[in-house]
């Protein structure tokens, strides 16, 4: 009873989270034929990759996907190493403010997007850094940056800092201490910090939008927008398009679902 | 390595951290503030200094307070119902059973994707002519004709749908970790007493989630409130604007449709202090119910 009772309520669950996804994968390799059809199909009968063809030959996807890449990768290393020194400074040193610092550290990861989007804007276009990439992963640092420091110094902390005062002891420098002891033991958290940057980076919407007007600048996101702003919306691409950028999504989320479900880093992806 | 016996050291390598916060997040906080006093374009340097003007004219503009309410309906109700979905999705998979792991994953899921790609799923999904939505509800007899989901009496509720679908898994996540730290011998003790599963929820369960939830609403609450991808991205391409226009749609159109930067920052410096005001008040009452 209570086991069927558990079993009904899993598959339910199960069925809301995925199917959604199946149906989306089933449509983007269906003609259009069986994609505008009533009574809807759920296994295409005739399998085609006209879907993605389309995609890269009509659309700038390459472009977006390129665009995308860079963006999201310079994001991930740009904030590591501000984020890396930062926590190993505040978890390893004492000095005047630093509680201040990790207070404001922890209130700025509040903020949303909108609240700081508007003068953002008008900042970057003071510097001309609208329309470039470099103001974009400047605005994606400064967001991811809050939770990158908090988690870190997380991490830091768990980490016993006799073994440091041993490799000290034994004569050893503090950066060979930090390369040889600290990095080693915290590569995990480095490695969940920076897949949190990359999932940020790669999925947001409206710093692209906001900041770049040029088609050939866009990320992901703002393109795929674009398709199905179009008059006829082609579903069989957009879908093709959504199963395409979450490939790397999925990828990454396996690093870091097992951290997810262990409970830190909950916080890890603002939305 | 003695703490404090390198302290310019440490200072110096959270500067850089510092810096770039300072520099891209307290700074244009500070400057929006600044701004919200000015009649500004939003692409134009030209300012000019108006005192509380904007605060005024927001206060007298009948869409602003018809956004304020169609983001708290939008809040709350998505509030509600990821608390109620991720509390007891959390619970059914922090039972064991035979593959827990990869159902966990593909539960989670959701919430690591990009909105765009959750809103055109979605949007497929409930296509008014080939949608698998309507297909079935017209299949199973629930209805007679198709709904117009993107319409302006459903497009709220799609709205509602797609974004719990999205974030619930937040819930889950945060709920299931507590979960599992919850000492088994609470159980074990409140069996012995002849605690049935309902009541073992209520008095066991429920006061040890009671400190993981109080901080799931409050990052809930300020997201939701917030949020801006999700609705503007069930806009685009069709959909009835103007029944969820919320507040953080409003502003983000007079500062990039209006062009009125002033005017934009004056809402989301006010969108900013309501929140202030309703965390405040909820620490207060959370307090409270400690004491009690």
């Amino acid at each position: 009873m209570r086991r069927a009772a558990l079993a009904c309520g899993v598959a339910a669950l199960l069925f809301f989270a995925a199917f959604p996804f199946a149906w989306m994968i089933t449509t983007a390799f269906k003609p259009s034929n069986e994609i505008f059809v009533s009574p809807p199909v759920f296994f295409p009968r005739t399998y085609t990759l006209d879907n993605l063809a389309h995609l890269f030959q009509q659309t700038r996807f390459a472009t977006y996907l390129a665009n995308s890449v860079l963006v999201a990768s310079s994001t991930v290393l740009l904030t590591l190493a501000v984020a890396v020194p930062g926590a190993y400074g505040l978890t390893r040193f004492r000095f005047r403010g630093r509680e201040t610092i990790s207070a404001t550290i922890l209130f700025t990861y509040m903020f949303a997007p909108i609240m700081i989007i508007i003068p953002f804007y008008v900042l970057m276009r003071a510097l001309e850094l609208v329309n470039t990439h470099f103001g974009l992963v400047l605005a994606y640092t400064a967001f991811c940056l809050p939770f990158a420091l908090w988690l870190l110094r997380t991490f830091f902390q768990s980490i016993p800092l006799e073994l440091e005062e041993a490799a000290m002891t034994d004569g050893a420098s503090r950066a060979q201490t930090v390369l040889r002891v600290l990095l080693p033991l915290a590569l995990p958290g480095v490695v969940a910090t920076g897949t949190f940057t990359f999932i940020l980076a790669w999925n947001d919407y409206i710093f692209a939008r906001v900041l770049l007007s040029a088609d050939e600048l866009k990320t992901l996101p703002v393109g795929i927008a674009d398709l199905y702003n179009a008059s006829v919306v082609d579903w069989g691409m957009i879908m093709s398009a959504g199963m395409l950028v979450l490939i790397p999504v999925l990828v990454v989320f396996l690093v870091v679902q097992r951290y997810l479900v262990a409970g830190w880093g909950a916080g890890g992806i603002k939305g | 390595m003695r703490r404090g016996s390198t302290g310019g050291t440490g200072a110096l390598l959270v500067l850089p951290a510092l810096l770039l916060l300072g520099a891209l997040t307290l700074y244009p906080v500070a400057y929006g503030i600044w701004i919200s006093f000015f009649s500004k374009h939003s692409f134009f340097p030209e300012q000019e200094f108006v005192g509380i003007a904007n605060y005024l004219a927001v206060a007298a503009d009948d869409e602003f307070w018809r956004s304020l309410r169609l983001g708290l309906v939008y809040s709350l109700t998505t509030i509600a119902l990821q608390l109620v979905l991720g509390v007891g999705a959390a619970l059914l998979l922090h039972e064991a059973f035979p593959g827990r792991g990869l159902v966990r994953a593909i539960v989670i899921f959701p919430y690591v994707i990009p909105t765009v790609v959750a809103v055109v799923i979605w949007k497929w999904l409930l296509n008014n002519q080939f949608g698998l939505v309507n297909y079935a509800l017209e299949t199973a007899g629930a209805i007679d004709e198709p709904i117009s989901w993107m319409g302006r009496e459903w497009i709220m509720v799609s709205l509602i749908l797609v974004s719990v679908w999205q974030f619930f898994p937040f819930v889950v996540l945060a709920v299931l970790a507590r979960l599992q730290t919850i000492p088994p011998e609470l159980y074990e003790a409140a069996k012995v007493d002849g605690a049935n599963a309902l009541r073992r929820f209520l008095h066991v369960t429920l006061p040890q989630l009671a400190s993981v939830l109080f901080v799931v609403v409050l990052l809930r609450s300020i997201w939701m409130f917030t949020k801006f991808d999700t609705p503007w991205l069930m806009i685009l391409g069709g959909g009835a604007e103007t029944y969820i226009r919320t507040l953080p749609i409003y502003t983000y159109q007079r500062t990039f449709a209006w062009y009125e930067a002033g005017r934009g920052s004056t809402m989301a410096v006010l969108m900013f202090l309501m929140l202030v005001a309703a965390a405040a008040l909820y620490f207060h009452l959370w307090r409270r119910e400690e004491r009690l």
